[in-house]
């Protein structure tokens, strides 16, 4: 990369390190011993349709976000963590805190393991503590899946090693936050510090252990038109389908507190994606990805001014047609679709686009 | 090719030109929107991103994240001028955001200089950036041959709107200057005043697409089977018979239609030397209209005056407050303040309220007060000053009512003045008569509004005043006796002798004063000068056999003869240096101006000198001394007199 843009993802990483703020040292004291958050839903799990148990340990949180290169534009999920890393007791209770939501429930289940940081990481969750996880999900049989999130660098050949034996024949993914297929919007506009070669890397690993590669696909980081946006991410999705992923996640940004986008947000100067867009990527993530690889998206503060929104009157329509879609993969869900703020929408991408005036 | 030629006449920075790109010549001012293209309106996307459907020139935007290598393949037609990228709420981040965007678009343009020339290229200015380095980037940026930017509005003529306008006035004078953004039809004629050559008018589309019908002062939400503002325009008339997809495409067509008529109007406006005031009229469309354009008279005063003319048109209305500090107003009273000053010994100085009619001397009011004056005084009406208050221009010494805008305004008579415009006459006031002896007797021959003034003066005046109207109309015949009274005492008292008449002098030294500033009085009309004619036709003056200059009294300015402008010549001031040693034809090109007094406004009446520094015509300015020495071209000078011959 060459300076002036070195200089550019310098003026990034500063201003999210400002836009972060004291926030991470204030964060509210929680228990150790509960999860962030765990939640089930239905799912798509292999080609039937089952229940996925979400769950978000509360650790320290994710080191780049931690740490002095200021985490992610869009990101604070670690806010959600606690100050002082939990013990492997304390981890495995808030496991199995989270793991009790699954009694009564019938096969197939899934359960996805996210930390607001890496899982992987064994600074943040310690390797006997991941491993004693892994052991309590490996003796239920009912769980047919299990996704495991965490960013490429500590994606190795001996982790995954351990993963795949300790879950057997299990379909498992690693969820890695691929965001963009552009090395230039993942380092400039989001701030992810790692390239297209190491997310690359990681999944070529996985696969050598028959671990599929969940990516995460952002849409509409800052800095980047409507359409602009939307470009990137349907390119993004024709890359990660021809590198092999195994499941497209979509993710619609949403205002997160204390990061830069909240600060840009708060000046006018960012709107989260609109709903038209988001159906635009899946339709394209399914003409390009069809049948080979699974597309989900779960829009967070999806028709709020927070979140993925469109003109307020047909919000909630597009919110079920996407769930639904994510369920069953049938693009024609969103044939049906239709508003007059599509006009609006289109004027956002044209207009947006050339005057670089943001449309919020 | 693609050329910025910018044509003759200003109202402020207005302007109007034509930007030619290829064989395709724009009149400017022009708007531009990502819609089809027509006569009116240029239209503009993003490379490869639109579809271009017609074969005329467009503005195309490069976005930030294209490659490079190879510029010929990014579809781009000798005919389109290009916006450089940059990314967009980048610069919000702060001053050093805003240097890299500009150096970034100095890399592309690096890029792309191979093969796109530079004067096809459009850069971007961000929102924040140092002043330093936003002009030692233009200097970059322009010895490169960019000549043109692009600025953007957000429509809310908040800081964003406010700060692009004022940043508008770094621009060099011969760039085109591109408003994008989201622009109300309202805001138009700020944006042209300001010196914006095109305009954006997406707006036009996003309120269609809302179901919003434009008008010039504010948005009307159009709904079906709800009733709607009468329109004559050809898309309204079936309104209520469309379906949705329909109606969208007719509220369009009558949205680009009202930019169109606003833009029309403004240029109209313009030409006519109204401008000024149609902008002002648009502080009544909403607070933000206002307070913006308050705001810009504060901090861009000094901009918006350089290119305001100093003649103008023959009825200037000044209405509201926000008409106090327009730059002709403003520019009289601080040349009235700084410029003007008043004859010696002058014995009594003559406080009179102004009148309706222009000149004022024309008016019954002051017939009658001219009258009484002979009447009092006699042959020694020429040891009295008369000064005349009015709003918003302060006060204007009798030898100065027919110069602009003093001989042209129009205010609503009421009686009432408001705070701000007493202020401003008491401080004009206090001004003007630290300028004389302070034995002279103030007479101050004014009741009502007028009346404050003086005694909101009277404390920081050093004169003694007499009032002679305190109770009763300056008009009434109580009054006028009152006032004849006062002055055949004074004659007595302050033993007024008779002598001639001085008023030739007087008017011919306070124009030039004004004119050329302190000492072109005594300059033109040294002690031995003869003058003749008329104060409502035309004054002649003459030193030994030479003509120096003439007084107009339709313009209330003087003209210069060459032996004139020799006079004037040390001065240093109001003088076009050029690089030849004479002058051919009737105008001097600005592109022959190798350097020109940055006092010089458009319509100033100017001395030219060759190449060695003679004086080798006079003239009448076209245009600012700013922009005689930054543009290539254009009349800078319309030449009234030159040396023959060599």
């Amino acid at each position: 990369m060459d300076l002036a843009y070195e200089q550019i993802r310098n003026e990034v990483k500063q201003a999210s390190i400002r836009a972060r703020g004291e926030s991470i040292p204030r964060r509210r004291s929680k228990s150790p011993t509960k999860p962030s958050a765990a939640w089930t839903a239905p799912s798509r799990i292999g080609s039937t349709k089952g229940t996925a148990l979400s769950i978000v340990l509360s650790s320290i949180g994710c080191a780049h976000a931690r740490g002095d290169e200021g985490g992610c534009t869009m990101c604070s999920y670690l806010l959600d963590g606690v100050n002082r890393n939990p013990t492997a007791e304390e981890f495995f209770l808030q496991f199995q805190t989270a793991m009790s939501q699954l009694e009564k429930l019938d096969s197939p289940l899934s359960v996805k393991i996210y930390t607001s940081g890496s899982f992987l990481d064994s600074d943040e969750i310690p390797q006997e503590t991941r491993n004693r996880i892994l052991r309590a999900i490996s003796v239920d049989d009912r769980i047919k899946e299990v996704v495991l999130e965490s960013r490429p660098e500590y994606v190795t050949d001996t982790v995954l090693a351990d993963v795949r034996r300790i879950l057997g024949d299990r379909v498992v993914e690693l969820g890695i936050g691929l965001e963009s297929s552009s090395d230039f919007v993942r380092s400039i506009c989001i701030n992810k510090n790692f390239n297209l070669d190491s997310f690359r890397e990681s999944l070529l690993v996985g696969k050598k252990h028959n671990i599929g590669t969940r990516a995460y696909v952002l849409l509409k980081p800052p800095f980047m038109t409507e359409r602009s946006a939307l470009l990137d991410a349907q390119k993004t999705v024709t890359d990660a389908v021809s590198l092999g992923v195994t499941t497209i996640s979509l993710n619609p940004v949403n205002v997160q507190r204390n990061t830069l986008v909240e600060s840009l947000w708060e000046k006018g100067k960012y709107r989260p994606p609109w709903l038209w867009s988001v159906v635009e990527v899946l339709r394209h993530a399914s003409f390009t990805g069809a049948s080979t690889v699974n597309i989900v998206c779960d829009p967070v503060a999806a028709g709020k001014s927070r979140g993925t929104h469109n003109c307020g009157k047909c919000d909630s329509s597009f919110i079920d047609a996407i769930r639904t879609f994510s369920l069953n993969q049938d693009v024609r869900v969103f044939d049906s679709l239709k508003c007059d703020c599509w006009d609006l929408w289109k004027h956002v991408l044209e207009h947006e686009d050339a005057s670089l005036q943001v449309h919020n | 090719m693609t050329e910025f030629r910018i044509g003759r006449g200003h109202d402020g920075p207005a302007r109007i030109g034509e930007y030619i790109m290829g064989t395709e010549v724009y009149n400017t001012p022009i708007l531009t929107a990502p819609i089809l293209s027509d006569s009116q309106v240029i239209t503009y996307g993003t490379i490869g991103r639109v579809k271009i459907h017609s074969s005329n020139p467009h503005f195309l935007a490069l976005p930030f994240e294209t490659h490079i290598d190879n510029p010929e393949k990014l579809g781009i037609r000798k005919t389109d001028s290009i916006l450089l990228p940059c990314l967009p709420s980048f610069s919000s981040l702060g001053y050093t955001a805003g240097a890299l965007m500009l150096n970034h678009q100095m890399g592309v343009l690096d890029d792309l200089q191979s093969s796109i020339e530079s004067n096809r290229i459009i850069i971007r200015i961000p929102e924040e950036i140092e002043l330093n380095v936003f002009s030692s980037s233009l200097s970059d940026f322009h010895s490169r041959g960019v000549r043109a930017a692009a600025l953007t509005f957000d429509g809310l003529l908040s800081d964003l709107d406010y700060n692009s306008f004022l940043q508008r006035r770094y621009l060099p004078m011969s760039w085109l200057v591109l408003a994008l953004g989201r622009i109300a039809p309202g805001t138009v004629p700020l944006l042209y005043y300001m010196g914006f050559d095109v305009i954006d008018i997406g707006h036009a589309q996003e309120a269609a697409a809302k179901h919003q019908r434009l008008w010039h002062n504010g948005t009307e939400s159009i709904q079906s089977g709800q009733p709607h503002r009468y329109c004559p325009c050809s898309s309204c008339q079936n309104l209520d018979r469309l379906e949705s997809t329909q109606v969208v495409d007719a509220l369009l067509d009558h949205n680009v239609n009202v930019y169109a008529s606003i833009l029309s109007e403004a240029q109209n406006a313009m030409v006519s030397g109204r401008l000024r005031w149609l902008v002002e009229s648009t502080t009544h469309y909403s607070p933000a209209h206002a307070s913006i354009l308050r705001r810009i008279d504060r901090e861009a005063y000094s901009f918006i005056e350089e290119f305001t003319p100093t003649t103008g048109a023959s009825n200037v209305p000044l209405i509201g407050p926000e008409s106090y500090n327009a730059p002709a107003v403003r520019r009289f009273r601080e040349y009235i303040a700084h410029r003007y000053r008043p004859p010696a010994h002058k014995k009594i100085a003559l406080l009179l309220p102004c009148s309706a009619r222009k000149p004022y001397s024309d008016s019954k009011s002051h017939r009658r007060f001219l009258e009484t004056i002979e009447t009092s005084l006699g042959n020694a009406t020429s040891q009295i000053a008369q000064i005349i208050l009015t709003s918003p221009l302060g006060l204007v010494p009798r030898e100065l009512e027919r110069m602009f805008p003093a001989a042209s305004y129009d205010i609503p008579v009421t009686g009432d003045w408001d705070s701000e415009e007493t202020n401003l006459a008491a401080d004009a006031l206090v001004s003007h008569m630290s300028k004389f002896d302070s034995n002279t007797v103030i007479v101050a021959h004014v009741s009502g509004g007028y009346l404050s003034i003086v005694q909101a003066a009277e404390n920081r005046i050093s004169q003694s005043i007499i009032y002679t109207s305190m109770e009763t109309s300056p008009t009434s015949w109580e009054s006028r006796e009152d006032l004849q009274e006062t002055l055949g005492d004074l004659k007595d008292i302050l033993a007024i002798k008779g002598s001639k008449p001085q008023e030739l002098e007087e008017i011919v030294r306070a124009t030039a004063d004004f004119q050329f500033g302190p000492g072109a009085g005594d300059a033109l009309v040294p002690e031995d000068a003869r003058l003749g004619g008329k104060p409502y036709r035309q004054i002649l003056c003459r030193v030994g056999k030479e003509q120096v200059c003439s007084y107009v009294a339709d313009t209330g300015l003087l003209s210069l003869t060459l032996d004139g402008a020799r006079r004037l010549a040390p001065l240093n001031r109001y003088w076009v240096h050029l690089d030849a040693p004479s002058v051919k034809g009737g105008s001097i090109f600005a592109v022959g101006v190798r350097e020109a007094d940055a006092t010089i406004r458009p319509g100033d009446e100017v001395i030219v000198l060759n190449n060695k520094g003679e004086v080798t015509a006079v003239g009448r300015s076209e245009m600012s001394g700013r922009e005689m020495c930054e543009l290539d071209r254009g009349r800078a000078v319309s030449v009234r007199h030159k040396l023959e011959g060599d």
